[in-house]
């Protein structure tokens, strides 16, 4: 086959291949890539050999291809292809091709890394394979950056039209499918560049395709791109930083040697200046004296080129010289001790330097074994970079063999301060002390091994960058135990070891693979090891198993890299991982946002968090737990010692409960050279993150074992008293734990019973150092005297009354029309109502009677508010309902008659009918039937043109009456989880979602397809101007955000966003600091003095006065009683709320603000306004305007209205105030006119007639529409002054 | 004018200057025409909200004369302590009361009112029954749905299904690619197109990269 090749030109050969006719095809995307990406000399190169088509090891087998003015090429292949290729092979490559459509192709043996030397070649070996694809999203990143400057106008007719280049063409071709998806997406499927690996000797492909780790995405996308440009470091300070490390080198050279003297006599050292290191026991053999380091070298992600901003680390590793070492340095902290001796001297020294802004110490990842130096450059450059120096002893200074994991180094005798060891007693090993002195000899030759597998290797400095931004968004990358960047790099050579990644793939399809790789493999059951040579005297990965919780040997056999990570935290990264993959793989989400740039704190992430506040008490813990030798390793460190201990003791309590316990990582900050080393416990609060299994967190009852097996014995020490013998249903007499809870909201905190009881018990901590903070913000909606419950039980009680009304009106005879469909559309029916209504009875006495009706009484307070529970009851579609609109609305008038009377005779109801509507008092609730009669929208909607044609309009009516009977029944969520959790991510939702250029898509039982998606994406972009500001998408409602339409209005969903922000900050801070008071109903108050006019209401009219955020301490009797069941009453008032009422007279109308423009520009709020909208901060949103989308309307006149002057604000939920805020724009005096002087009056302005809102007198109107509810009217005139 | 007395006061207060034939309240500055009276007290009854304009008829002109000149004599109170406007708790008490219907009253209205719809509606089917198929004076038939062959709907929809189905029916006999001409304009027109979503998509991602849409933290 190979022979049948030689000599023909490249086209024929190619034609061979089967990749190409002889006709006029030509592989356009290759050739003309090269000539783009060159540009100018395009065309001067087209004349010279351009295809390379590599085949063996970077060696060219088309090298004199030519091509020729875009009309064809001819190539000759290279002799050396002799002998590689067979005929089943080209067999292969073509069917492969053929079905992949693909038109270039990469065909490699040995390696995948296809191009060795120059990075131009590099980068085309990059676009070769994947010619139109990739080539397009390289060049559209290089690309956009230039002309995003100035921003282009739109094009001329003339420069659409103008005939284009062959280039552009190409360009233009290519970008035609991936630039505008990739464009806002992060994946969309594209070609993977097509890898075809024949092994070198004509056998069966051994390396696996990337495309086997997952589905075949091409990674390397715009907005990937931008990010890193973003996080990674700029040329122009790499150069500063290489000057600043230079001088470092010279004055860390020239620092003098000092005397020898014994370790623990550190006179020599000035006074301000403490050595960096707990020196607990403080006696210690062995003697000290400073030798300037014998090398310096420059390690980690700075020369890897993986450092990510915001903090940019150089570090640099300090050789101190064998002189300074002694036999048995190895034991005992004697080794650690000189360090931080070296270490402070190179302190002091450089103190006194006037190159450094700062000289600090910290703990290496908050290891106190292992204190490091960190120096910034003086002056504005000082947040630039953190130059942290490691003291690292000289290579072959200790014998491998000593810090095996199994061990020891640090005797029991010395720690304890016993004068001589107990006898027989075998030496615990230390594995973790072992493993801090064998990081420091291997860190050069980790640099050589990453250096190794970055090179030519751009996609990991890429990938690596993402996954460190990854980690930071997750805060896994900081603390005790963290997964450092470091780490991930050596993860990722690891896959790179193993074949998994390979160094053609780009940053994304690296950060991809180790992802998968993470959510697959569980690191502390099956570790992995760098290790390539099986030396037999190394310690096996099983012997790691025992001594670390996970396990990731480095490439000399050594070292665990992950040796302070707890399995927990490594459940957690994983956990972390897992859900990104499942981003990765929705295509409907947008998984470069989701993974790489939304933060995600553990308040948001588990379902409860809680803290312990004082960590010293974990001191307890270690000895309640006996963890001598656990202490000893970590050289005293309770903390670390105690923790794994205590995360498994509640993972085993919770056990099917939380799908993971996590844990915040230790983090001590650093430190100034003159201060005392930060102690264990000055790591502040320990966090611990809840995720719960819905199904069984808030289960009572924790079965144990049968009494009589053995394992009942380790359950009852496992609970302790709470343990008791139960009889089972089945007969079974079982070990059993019970926990006590009577209502949803107190079920829901079983697991922090759980978590007290078990830490209390085996832990020794008390309960007053845990705070829990999953349920804070539950108190607010808790209706005092009801056991403290938040309302699921009053709802559920709701719910089965509706249930009963809906069967019965389904089942009632004598109606002439059948009811087909009964919908509740009350919140409470759907369990997401604030307050629920409770059953309630009115007492006669209380209200002022007429005839057989229950009126408010003008002297009492105003009765408790009873709200009408709305049913929609659709009615059978008949030939009987008339074709018109007047006619229909009598014929369901006359339905609420006679369902009223039904109900009354069938089931005793006590019903109220009204034109729209009849009142059903049932089990102490008042339900609100409507009849709906489905073609009623329609029918409103008719309009006959002048021609006679007839045509549908939406008008006020029908939307109104579309929105109550066909799209709230719709609207039933299922929300689960921790209700604190589901508020705050709610809080993020609306405080980061860019509301200005997205839709934001609720996909309810994915019920919108990926297509649907992206269609109504487009046109939201298409149509953003005439669309609400606040857009929302539903499967049901895709086009028209009907829900918005009306409001938000821009500067109210600015507020919105802002409150919601700031609110969220602030809870987060009260929610993380458990030290604090928590008063989470801060963000509940808002601050009044932003407003112009206060409106104080009497309390007594307030019907709704006890679901303040702060309860009102005195309650008045409002005339009802708890009652279910009562039937025969006289109906209750209903739906009276002289709040409401009054602001409807302010408002003058059901939808305030509908009158401010909607439109969505930066500009639109008016100056003043938006001044104050960005001010002051932690308003309730919820107190907002109006969210009641209907209002019943009386039959009477309301003759005032102020909306156009101001805006007013009320919390529905019992508050005491309503604000008002003056509209800017109203208060410029206008020309005279009769028609616009509302609420004005008439004056003069420079000799002009002009009318200015006659303030006094609206005042006086605040007071007067609110006679007996408003207390009195606070002007702010501090604001305004007319 | 403001405040919530109605008609009814302002009745009240114009009749010193002279006898009022109607006091008619709206909600706009018009041309003063009168409104149908509303038949109905449960149906069809108009809001009026905010600021509103009256009308006061007097029967003769010297009473506007005499309204003139009323305004020198300083405010006129609308509510007194004889006659006072219900604001705030009372009048909200009151419109509570009034909106509670007597089912009797309503009953007798809607059958009263379905009655005469009902006449109604039987005089017009009566009446296009007879019509059915009859020629007006200039020779028209009138199409109906009913009848032998019932027509075409005269509605929206209907209309652009059929506009719909003929312009497929063209597209179908058209040939597009007939001419070289249409080649050529397809081509240009496509890359025309793609020119356009290049900058549309250039200038998008500027756009996201001056909001600093990509600084992760």
């Amino acid at each position: 086959m190979v022979k049948d090749l030689e000599g023909k030109a490249c086209e024929e050969w190619l034609s061979s291949l089967g990749l190409f006719s002889l006709e006029k095809r030509k592989p356009v995307g290759h050739t003309n890539l090269k000539l783009s990406n060159q540009g100018q000399e395009g065309a001067k190169k087209s004349q010279q050999p351009c295809l390379c088509l590599d085949v063996h090891q970077g060696q060219s087998i088309l090298q004199n291809s030519h091509f020729k003015d875009g009309e064809g090429y001819d190539a000759v292949p290279n002799d050396k292809l002799s002998g590689h290729l067979d005929h089943e092979d080209h067999e292969d490559i073509a069917q492969a091709l053929r079905a992949r459509s693909c038109s270039w192709v990469w065909v490699s043996w040995d390696e995948l890394c296809l191009l060795e030397g120059s990075p131009e070649a590099a980068e085309e070996a990059e676009q070769g394979p994947d010619a139109p694809a990739g080539g397009a999203v390289r060049r559209g990143k290089r690309a956009a950056p230039t002309a995003a400057a100035p921003q282009p106008a739109k094009l001329s007719r003339a420069e659409l039209y103008k005939p284009p280049t062959s280039e552009e063409l190409t360009q233009l071709k290519e970008t035609e499918d991936l630039f505008h998806s990739s464009l806002l997406r992060l994946q969309e499927t594209s070609f993977i560049p097509l890898i075809i690996l024949v092994a070198s000797s004509g056998l069966t492909p051994t390396v696996p395709c990337p495309s086997c780790a997952g589905t075949p995405e091409l990674a390397a996308e715009l907005q990937i791109e931008e990010l890193l440009k973003e996080v990674t470091l700029k040329e122009t300070k790499k150069k500063k930083i290489d000057v600043f490390l230079h001088e470092i080198n010279s004055l860390l050279s020239a620092i003098p040697e000092t005397p020898e003297t014994e370790l623990t006599d550190q006179a020599w050292l000035s006074k301000d200046m403490k050595v960096p290191f707990l020196q607990v026991p403080f006696n210690v053999k062995g003697r000290f004296h400073f030798v300037p380091p014998a090398e310096l070298k420059v390690v980690g992600s700075y020369l890897l080129g993986t450092c990510v901003r915001p903090e940019i680390n150089v570090d640099v590793a300090v050789t101190m010289p064998r002189e300074i070492f002694q036999d048995k340095d190895n034991l005992n902290q004697r080794y650690h001790r000189k360090r931080a001796l070296y270490l402070s001297h190179i302190a002091q020294h450089l103190s006194q330097k006037k190159l450094f802004g700062s000289v600090r110490f910290a703990y290496m990842n908050s290891n106190h074994l292992k204190p490091i130096l960190l120096l910034r450059p003086q002056g504005k450059d000082e947040k630039m970079v953190t130059v942290r120096l490691h003291a690292c002893p000289v290579s072959g200074l200790f014998k491998p063999s000593r810090f095996y994991p199994s061990k020891n180094n640090v005797r029991t005798a010395w720690f304890i301060e016993q004068n001589t060891p107990k006898e027989g007693a075998t030496e615990p090993p230390t594995p973790h002390y072992n493993n801090s002195i064998l990081c420091d000899t291997v860190m050069l030759s980790h640099l050589h091994f990453l250096s190794n597998a970055a090179t030519d290797f751009p996609g990991m400095k890429d990938g690596v960058a993402l996954l460190k931004v990854w980690l930071n968004q997750r805060q896994l990358s900081k603390g005790l135990g963290c997964f450092s960047g470091f780490l991930v790099s050596m993860l990722v050579a690891y896959l790179l070891m193993k074949r998994k990644i390979v160094k053609m793939m780009s940053g994304y399809q690296v950060l991809r693979s180790t992802l998968q790789f993470l959510a697959t493999t569980d690191l502390s059951v099956t570790g992995i090891s760098l290790a390539k040579d099986a030396d037999p005297s190394l310690p096996v990965l099983d012997d790691f198993h025992r001594a670390f919780e996970v396990v990731f040997v480095d490439p000399s056999g050594l070292v665990n890299l992950c040796a302070d990570m707890t399995a927990s935290k490594y459940h957690h990264v994983q956990f972390e991982a897992k859900c990104s993959m499942e981003i990765l793989d929705d295509r409907m989400v947008d998984g470069f946002q989701a993974l790489l740039m939304t933060p995600k704190p553990m308040l948001r992430t588990f379902d409860h968090v809680f803290h312990l506040k004082h960590v010293s008490k974990l001191q307890g813990t270690c000895k309640k737990m006996q963890l001598l030798n656990e202490l000893i390793d970590w050289g005293g460190n309770y903390v670390a010692a105690a923790l794994p201990f205590v995360v498994s003791l509640l993972a085993r309590g919770l056990s099917r409960r939380a799908q993971l316990v996590a844990h915040s990582l230790p983090q001590i900050p650093e430190w100034p050279i003159d201060a005392e080393p930060p102690k264990h416990k000055d790591v502040g609060p320990l966090t611990f993150g809840l995720l719960f299994d819905p199904e069984f967190a808030a289960s009572t009852l924790e079965k144990g074992p049968q009494a009589d097996h053995p394992e009942a014995l380790e359950f009852r020490t496992f609970w302790g008293e709470k343990s008791e013998l139960r009889r089972f249903q089945d007969g079974s007499i079982c070990e059993a734990v019970v926990w006590e809870a009577s209502n949803v909201c107190q079920k829901r905190l079983i697991p922090d019973q759980i978590i007290r009881h078990l830490l209390k018990l085996h832990a020794g901590i008390p309960e007053s150092s845990i705070s829990y903070t999953g349920a804070l913000l539950e108190s607010l909606i808790k209706t005092g005297k009801e056991a403290w419950g938040t309302g699921e039980e009053a709802m559920v009680s709701v719910v089965c009354s509706y249930d009963d009304l809906s069967r019965k009106l389904w089942n009632l005879k004598e109606l002439p029309l059948t009811v087909t469909a009964v919908q509740g559309i009350h919140p409470a029916l759907r369990y997401t109502d604030v307050f629920p209504p409770v059953p309630m009875k009115p007492i006669y006495s209380f209200h002022h009677r007429s005839k057989h009706l229950l009126l408010p009484s003008v002297g009492k307070p105003c009765p408790a508010y009873i709200t009408p529970l709305k049913v929609i009851c659709h009615m059978e579609g008949s030939g009987q309902w008339p074709q018109d609109k007047g006619a229909i609305k009598r014929i369901k008038a006359a339905f609420h008659l006679q369902l009223a009377e039904l109900l009354r005779q069938q089931h005793q109801l006590v019903c109220r009918p009204a034109v729209t509507y009849t009142d059903v008092y049932k089990d102490g609730y008042v339900f609100r039937l409507q009849v709906a009669y489905h073609r009623e929208p329609l029918i409103l909607k008719e309009v006959v043109t002048p021609e006679g044609m007839l045509k549908y309009q939406d008008t006020e009516e029908s939307r109104q009456l579309e929105l109550e009977t066909l799209h709230l029944p719709y609207l039933t969520s299922s929300l689960h989880g921790s209700p604190q959790v589901g508020f705050l991510r709610f809080l993020n939702l609306l405080a980061t979602f860019d509301w200005k250029n997205n839709p934001l898509i609720v996909n309810l039982n994915t019920g919108l397809t990926d297509s649907d998606c992206t269609e109504i994406k487009n046109k939201f972009v298409a149509a953003r101007s005439r669309l609400p500001v606040m857009f929302l998408a539903t499967p049901k409602d895709q086009w028209s955000s009907m829900w918005t339409r009306e409001r938000p209005s821009a500067q109210i969903l600015q507020r919105l966003v802002l409150l919601a922000s700031e609110s969220l900050r602030a809870l987060e801070g009260q929610l993380m600091d458990p030290l604090s008071d928590q008063d989470v109903k801060i963000v509940f108050r808002p601050p009044l003095d932003s407003y112009d006019v206060l409106i104080h209401l009497n309390p007594n009219q307030i019907p709704r006065h006890l679901e303040n955020v702060d309860r009102p301490v005195k309650s008045v009797s409002r005339g009802v009683v708890k009652n279910s069941s009562a039937t025969n009453i006289l109906f209750p008032v209903v739906d009276y709320d002289p709040v409401q009422l009054y602001l409807q007279e302010l408002r003058g109308n059901n939808c305030p603000n509908s009158n401010l423009s909607l439109k969505i520009a930066d500009n639109a709020t008016p100056p003043s306004l938006s001044a104050l909208y960005s001010k002051n901060t932690t308003l309730p949103f919820r107190a907002t305007g109006n969210t009641n989308p209907v209002h019943l309307c009386f039959p009477i006149v309301i003759l005032d209205a102020f909306d156009d002057l101001a805006l007013f604000f009320y919390d529905k939920h019992g508050g005491e105030v309503i604000a008002v805020l003056w509209k800017p724009l109203s208060f410029q005096p206008q020309p005279f006119k009769v028609s616009s002087m509302k609420g004005r009056k008439v004056t003069t302005l420079n000799n002009e007639l002009v009318c200015v809102p006659n303030v006094e007198a609206i005042l006086e109107d605040f007071e007067i529409l609110g006679e007996g509810l408003v207390k009195n009217v606070e002007a702010h005139t501090e604001k305004w002054t007319i | 004018m403001r405040g919530g007395s109605g008609a009814g006061g302002i009745h009240g207060l114009f009749s010193r200057c002279g006898h009022v034939l109607s006091v008619d309240v709206c909600d706009k500055r018009g041309s003063g025409e009168k409104k149908d009276k509303l038949t109905s007290k449960f149906f069809e009854h108009k809001t009026l909200k905010g600021f509103q304009v009256a009308y006061v008829v007097f029967r003769k002109p010297a009473a506007v004369q005499a309204a003139k000149a009323l305004s020198q004599e300083g405010p006129l109170l609308i509510s007194t302590e004889s006659h006072p406007v219900k604001t705030g708790i009372s009048k909200w008490i009151a419109s509570y009361e009034a909106s509670i219907v007597d089912p009797k009253e309503l009953k007798a209205e809607v059958d009263a009112y379905m009655q005469a719809y009902d006449k109604k509606m039987a005089e017009e089917e009566a009446k296009a029954a007879k019509e059915e198929g009859v020629p007006d004076e200039e020779g028209w038939v009138k199409v109906t749905r009913k009848g032998r062959k019932p027509g075409l709907p005269r509605t929206e929809a209907a209309n652009l299904r059929v506009l719909e189905k003929e312009k497929q029916k063209r597209a179908r006999k058209e040939l597009l690619n007939f001419y070289a001409w249409q080649h050529h304009e397809a081509k240009r027109e496509h890359i025309a197109q793609l020119r356009k979503k290049f900058e549309e998509d250039k200038q998008r991602i500027a756009l996201m990269r001056a909001q600093r849409k990509f600084r992760p933290y």
